[in-house]
């Protein structure tokens, strides 16, 4: 099967191929622009009532006091994994398949950590008291809980989302640097002659700039690893049934990078179909990448299978009914769909005739993320309506529309943030498209007689 | 005697790295092998066997960053704790360990990736103000050598350039 | 300063509850339910509704899981496979059981809960920010959550209800959690008192508003540290210890004589409240 790229596309064609993706938007993108907006609408709406209300319209209850908002936090935090970690350890391992796909993965990673950050205010009681979680000297010397796992998401979150919008940025100059060259009139001229800081290429400029984007990669890929740890944290640290399982850490990181890996193939399939970038989004690349993704769901497959069965063999009662009331209660059928969508339909992705055909991996990766968000659903709400206490048995709860209005927005939030950012920044990392260009140049000219498929 | 500077284009690295060499090897006046500057649209680490080895500092900005977030953190939160949970938490100690290693770790990252990056700016020198010489194509396929020399050195770079195939010249208007 | 502060007082900040070296030194309230005397009549509750504002949220609300009975009555009914159980429901108050390593207070993110000097779990309503996890850790589900903002709520307090709210206790807005907090207004008062005269305070010198309305005197409270206190007596004669999560009477075969327990205790929270049953093998 062919290979990555192409070694002699001209580097001038690079340029205008990707800068093509900035011209002005025709009309259709607008239009969906417009559906992105009206969904954030919807969210805006419910937020306002339940702001002015209170808390009960999202139809949560006492013993029942988590809902939707956090398992969707969970997800786009998920979500958010895939973008930098993979681009981080890619670049370690020196995998130059990565260099035409990082960069919308990473843009991907930092607009779902944002996503994720506003659940956290929606899910709170009390929203305009929310800078009492947040460190700040003050005069009577109150503090933050530090014990709680809820403020370790707050350092972890802010942390990786202020190192990963770092990592984007610093991995950007030189290609913001050739916007600048080459955009010659209006705000953009000014914002890329600003953001790129006057780089030119220089060995100097070169020569730190490897050092520091590799010292920011090695940071980043425990960094990831800690904020899923963190947030599986929130359940693992409590005394929940069904939560307080020790494999929860590792199950997190793997279901983060699952629907992260999900994702990154939704997203390369637009991206290569509206931004024609056929040359460098090559199949090849993509089969890579569900090979990839193929191989973290069968990860996350064991260990959810781990999980069960610890329970299963374990001497903790509670927990074991709690796995029984989810394969079996009220929830039975999303707990099974959940199953269907992360651990059969990615088998799928094994057979190489479905490695490349983007049209079914395009709904496959679709319903991957639909499995991995109902995993999230799975964690959180069985839990509530089964706990130690039989007072809480059976207490199921349906979310209410309000809740499924702000989950539904952010999807549109997502959807605006990303696009302004496709049309606004390069979406391929021109300079390191290059850069593997050349490396294969150089490989097929020390070695004349490679051949096709490495 | 006044400097002016010189920007040669290559389309070929290699090129450009004889010409670099050429360039070490013959005496010009005026000129330092030091202050030549390559600009290139992607990383050549092959180009320090031509440039000499310069050293990087921003690894060291890292170890202090890291190593300063997590001080920091740590302290912060401890104090933090002892000062104002005169009240025990869950049965827990009021300066619990665990929790606090947790906040120094992601510290740790934060510091050690934002003293990086400050590490990047100072290093790289930027923001920078452009250099007077300067050409688009450098963004785009072409490596870039940028020299300073005497007036009366001027000849002889050309002379250099245009051996190894440079695309263009730029000279400095003279001031 | 605060690092100095840090580091010359080391030890203290270092130690760990409920210990058996740092025992409380005043008061330890705690409180022992009789099942086998309670009938379940809920005055209980209907006076904790009076005592500490507690909002009334209607039929509609309540049938939502949105109400507020920082002490409920749970039914239990043990059928065995028969149309009726002979004996009827069985009855258990269940409120915050004032854990001394309680779960609640370790996940706020605010420290909007804490366990106090006199070994109460404490719950600041100024400083919760509403993130419910206290809730979602709190193994008795014991915390109820403000979903509404009932003081301003039609028919939650209607006129003149609202004359007999309990000025000692604040009326909580929308977004805060709340629970029992063993009447910790009439505590303080008794405390303050018994200082002005230099003395602790004395055993049923103060009552909880449920253990003053229950008819049968099935809940006793007091203080665990006054070796005269009703309480602690009854916590020593069922031989169940406060810092014990599993108790060394369970182990021998006696043990069926003795009617106190607690509740979930394995889960290592080690709660105040402890209950008396006569443990049976269902009704035979």
């Amino acid at each position: 099967m062919g290979k990555d790229i192409r070694e002699d596309i001209a580097w001038a064609q690079i340029n205008k191929d990707v800068l093509k993706s900035l011209e002005s938007p025709r009309r259709m993108y607008w239009i969906i622009l417009f559906i992105a907006i009206a969904m954030i609408g919807v969210a805006v709406g419910s937020e306002v009532y339940q702001y002015q209300t209170g808390m009960g319209v999202s139809n949560k209850n006492n013993s029942h006091v988590w809902g939707l908002y956090i398992a969707t936090f969970i997800f786009w935090i998920g979500m958010s994994h895939s973008g930098t970690l993979l681009s981080a350890i890619l670049h370690l391992m020196h995998a130059d398949w990565r260099k035409p796909i990082y960069r919308f993965a990473e843009a991907m990673t930092t607009f779902s950590l944002m996503t994720a950050g506003l659940f956290v205010l929606v899910h709170l009681g009390r929203l305009w008291m929310v800078y009492y979680v947040m460190p700040y000297p003050n005069e009577r010397w109150v503090w933050p809980n530090f014990q709680s796992p809820l403020v370790w998401d707050m350092f972890a979150i802010a942390t990786y989302l202020s190192s990963s919008v770092l990592f984007l940025y610093v991995g950007m100059i030189p290609d913001l640097a050739i916007c600048r060259d080459n955009i010659h009139a209006g705000w953009r001229k000014k914002l890329y002659t600003v953001m790129s800081l006057g780089w030119e290429g220089t060995d100097r400029q070169w020569r730190n700039f490897r050092i520091t984007y590799l010292t920011i990669a090695c940071f980043l890929i425990p960094l990831a690893v800690s904020v899923h740890s963190i947030v599986a944290s929130d359940f693992a640290m409590s005394n929940m049934p069904g939560w307080h399982v020790t494999s929860f850490p590792p199950y997190f990181v793997a279901g983060a990078l699952y629907s992260g890996c999900a994702a990154i193939i939704t997203l390369f399939i637009i991206l290569r179909y509206v931004f024609k970038f056929e040359e460098y989004m090559t199949l090849p690349i993509m089969k890579k990448l569900v090979r990839l993704t193929f191989a973290i769901a069968m990860v996350w497959t064991y260990l959810n299978l781990i999980e069960f069965a610890s329970v299963w063999y374990g001497h903790d009662q509670t927990a074991k009914d709690q796995l029984i009331f989810k394969a079996t209660g009220p929830y039975a059928p999303f707990f099974w769909a959940m199953i269907f969508f992360g651990s059969i339909l990615p088998l799928m992705l094994a057979f190489k005739r479905f490695q490349t055909h983007l049209p079914i991996l395009f709904v496959v990766s679709i319903l991957l993320n639909v499995g991995m968000w109902l995993e999230r659903w799975m964690i959180i709400a069985p839990s509530f309506a089964h706990g130690h206490y039989p007072w809480t048995w059976d207490h199921d709860q349906w979310p209410s529309l309000v809740q499924w209005g702000i989950v539904f927005g952010s999807f549109g939030w997502f959807t605006l943030l990303f696009m302004v950012f496709c049309k606004v920044f390069p979406s391929v990392s021109m300079y390191e498209v290059k850069e593997m260009v050349y490396h294969r140049s150089l490989a097929l000219k020390h070695k004349p007689a490679v051949k096709g498929d490495y | 005697m006044s400097q002016r500077h010189l920007l040669a284009l290559f389309n070929d690295f290699d090129e450009a790295v004889a010409a670099i060499a050429e360039l070490r090897g013959a005496n010009i006046k005026g000129f330092d092998i030091d202050d030549l500057i390559l600009k290139s649209p992607i990383e050549h680490p092959e180009v320090e066997k031509v440039l000499g080895d310069k050293p990087v500092n921003v690894q060291w900005f890292t170890l202090i960053g890291a190593c300063m977030g997590g001080l920091l953190a740590f302290f912060l939160v401890a104090s933090a704790q002892a000062n104002f949970f005169s009240q025990i938490k869950g049965g827990k100690p009021i300066v619990p360990l665990p929790p606090d290693f947790v906040l120094t770790y992601e510290m740790f990252i934060l510091g050690g990736v934002f003293i990086t990056i400050l590490g990047f700016l100072i290093c790289a020198g930027l923001p920078a103000k452009r250099s007077p010489l300067y050409s688009a194509k450098v963004s785009e396929d072409q490596i870039g050598i940028l020299v300073q020399g005497d007036e009366s050195a001027v000849a002889i770079f050309k002379t250099i350039f245009t051996k190894h195939k440079a695309l263009e010249i730029q000279e400095e208007a003279g001031k | 300063m605060s690092i100095t502060n840090l580091l010359e007082n080391w030890s203290d900040f270092r130690q760990q509850h409920p210990s058996d070296d740092r025992p409380h030194r005043e008061y330890k309230w705690a409180m022992s339910i009789d099942l086998d005397s309670c009938t379940g009549c809920n005055a209980c509750s209907v006076a904790c509704y009076a005592e500490n504002n507690l909002p009334v949220v209607g039929k509609e609300k309540f049938a939502h899981g949105h109400s507020h009975h920082w002490i409920r009555i749970e039914r239990y009914w043990d059928n065995d496979g028969r149309e009726f159980a002979d004996q009827g429901a069985q009855f258990l108050p269940m409120l915050c059981q004032h854990c001394e390593s309680a779960p609640c207070e370790t996940v706020c993110p605010v420290g909007a809960t804490n366990h106090t000097a006199d070994g109460l779990n404490s719950q600041v309503y100024n400083r919760c920010v509403g993130s419910r996890y206290c809730n979602a850790n709190c193994p008795y589900k014991a915390r109820y959550f403000n979903w509404y903002d009932y003081p301003t709520t039609d028919n939650v307090w209607p006129e003149p209800m609202n004359q007999q709210l309990n000025p000692d206790v604040t009326v909580r807005g929308k977004g805060v959690m709340e629970k029992c907090t063993f009447c910790v207004q009439r505590l303080t008062v008794a405390k303050s008192n018994a200082r002005s005269a230099g003395r602790s305070v004395l055993d049923g010198e103060v009552q909880t508003a449920c253990q003053q309305v229950c008819p049968t005197g099935a809940i006793s409270f007091g203080n665990l540290v006054d070796p005269l206190a009703k309480v602690g007596k009854q916590w020593m004669k069922q031989q169940v210890e406060l810092n014990k999560d599993k108790q060394a009477k369970d182990a021998e075969e006696k043990a069926a004589k003795l009617r106190g327990y607690r509740i979930l205790e394995g889960l290592r929270t080690y709660p105040s409240v402890m209950y008396l049953e006569q443990l049976r093998e269902s009704a035979i």
